[in-house]
């Protein structure tokens, strides 16, 4: 199948959409969903898939075959794009400690696409930041919230519940400031 | 392959996990915070591939995650795993369950740092 000049939303969509048709759930998270919400301003070559049932992983390459990936490692490769899906994460999509609903298929150009919401993007994100002091991943939270509406105070009590207050903090600093140069210019 | 010193140790969640040295691994990691194989299979007294094979599907499971420090993957358990700490709970009190002599096994070697050149207290 020819994936050429599809946007990232559309490519995850495609993908996820042959999964589901074999019978898989598919959740994508990671930079992909940043990179869908931050409108282009931020850049990702991975598809990141949570997948269940875990079965033989024969399966899923077949489903993956049929669009023209071919394994190489633990990702998948496709000619006609750079864009590599990684389907090797584990069920179920949770950000830190909190296990997440199952997010309802959206329709993109016609195939199912199952992503995490804006704010669990930032909580996924947060979670890099939080735990590994990755500013990528604070840098990439910030984007989504300055592109999406989000649920701020879910993602306090959220921080507070991962132990991680001070860093909550700190982030809501840096993303006043943001807001605030956002504005200026 | 096993030797004496993994004959020596008590599994109580072997039984659970499915394999006692997954327990014992995964109680390194409660009491180190980061592990590394060959350390490992030597503490165990495991083959380096039995260990690599578990600490491998620890990490497809999104239980530990690994980094390279020099030629040296070291391991520590995943603050993306969701029921970590309810691993953890399981873990500290599979850990208390354990004969004094074998839960201090799991403390040591120490952590604490001291300066270089003096002695370590035998």
């Amino acid at each position: 199948m020819r994936l050429t000049g599809l946007s990232v939303r559309q490519l995850a969509a495609v993908v996820c959409d042959r999964l589901e048709w074999h019978g898989f759930t598919a959740v994508l998270t990671g930079g992909a969903c940043v990179m869908i919400y931050a409108r282009g301003k931020y850049v990702s070559q991975d598809l990141d898939f949570v997948v269940t049932p875990r079965g033989p992983l024969s399966r899923i390459e077949t489903a993956l075959a049929e669009l023209g990936f071919r394994p190489q490692g633990r990702i998948y490769v496709h000619p006609d794009t750079d864009m590599v899906v990684d389907v090797g994460n584990p069920w179920p999509p949770a950000v830190g400690q909190e296990v997440l609903e199952v997010p309802a298929p959206r329709r993109v150009a016609g195939h199912r696409l199952r992503l995490l919401s804006p704010t669990d993007c930032v909580k996924d994100r947060l979670v890099a930041f939080y735990h590994w002091n990755d500013r990528q991943a604070l840098e990439q939270a910030i984007l989504v919230c300055l592109a999406r509406k989000v649920d701020m105070r879910g993602i306090g009590r959220w921080s507070r519940n991962e132990g991680m207050e001070p860093k909550y903090r700190q982030f809501r600093r840096e993303l006043t400031r943001r807001r605030r140069a956002t504005c200026r210019t | 392959m096993t030797n004496k010193s993994s004959q020596q140790r008590t599994a109580i969640l072997g039984p659970l996990l499915g394999s006692e040295l997954r327990e014992w691994i995964l109680l390194c990691l409660l009491t180190r915070e980061e592990v590394y194989a060959r350390a490992l299979a030597q503490e165990l007294g495991f083959a380096l591939l039995a260990v690599q094979r578990q600490l491998r599907a620890l990490e497809d499971g999104g239980v530990v995650y690994s980094r390279l420090r020099g030629r040296t993957r070291l391991y520590r358990f995943s603050p993306r795993y969701p029921f970590r700490r309810e691993l953890e709970a399981l873990l500290n009190r599979a850990l208390e369950a354990l004969p004094k002599r074998e839960r201090e096994r799991f403390y040591t070697p120490r952590l604490r740092p001291r300066r270089a050149g003096k002695p370590l207290p035998r």
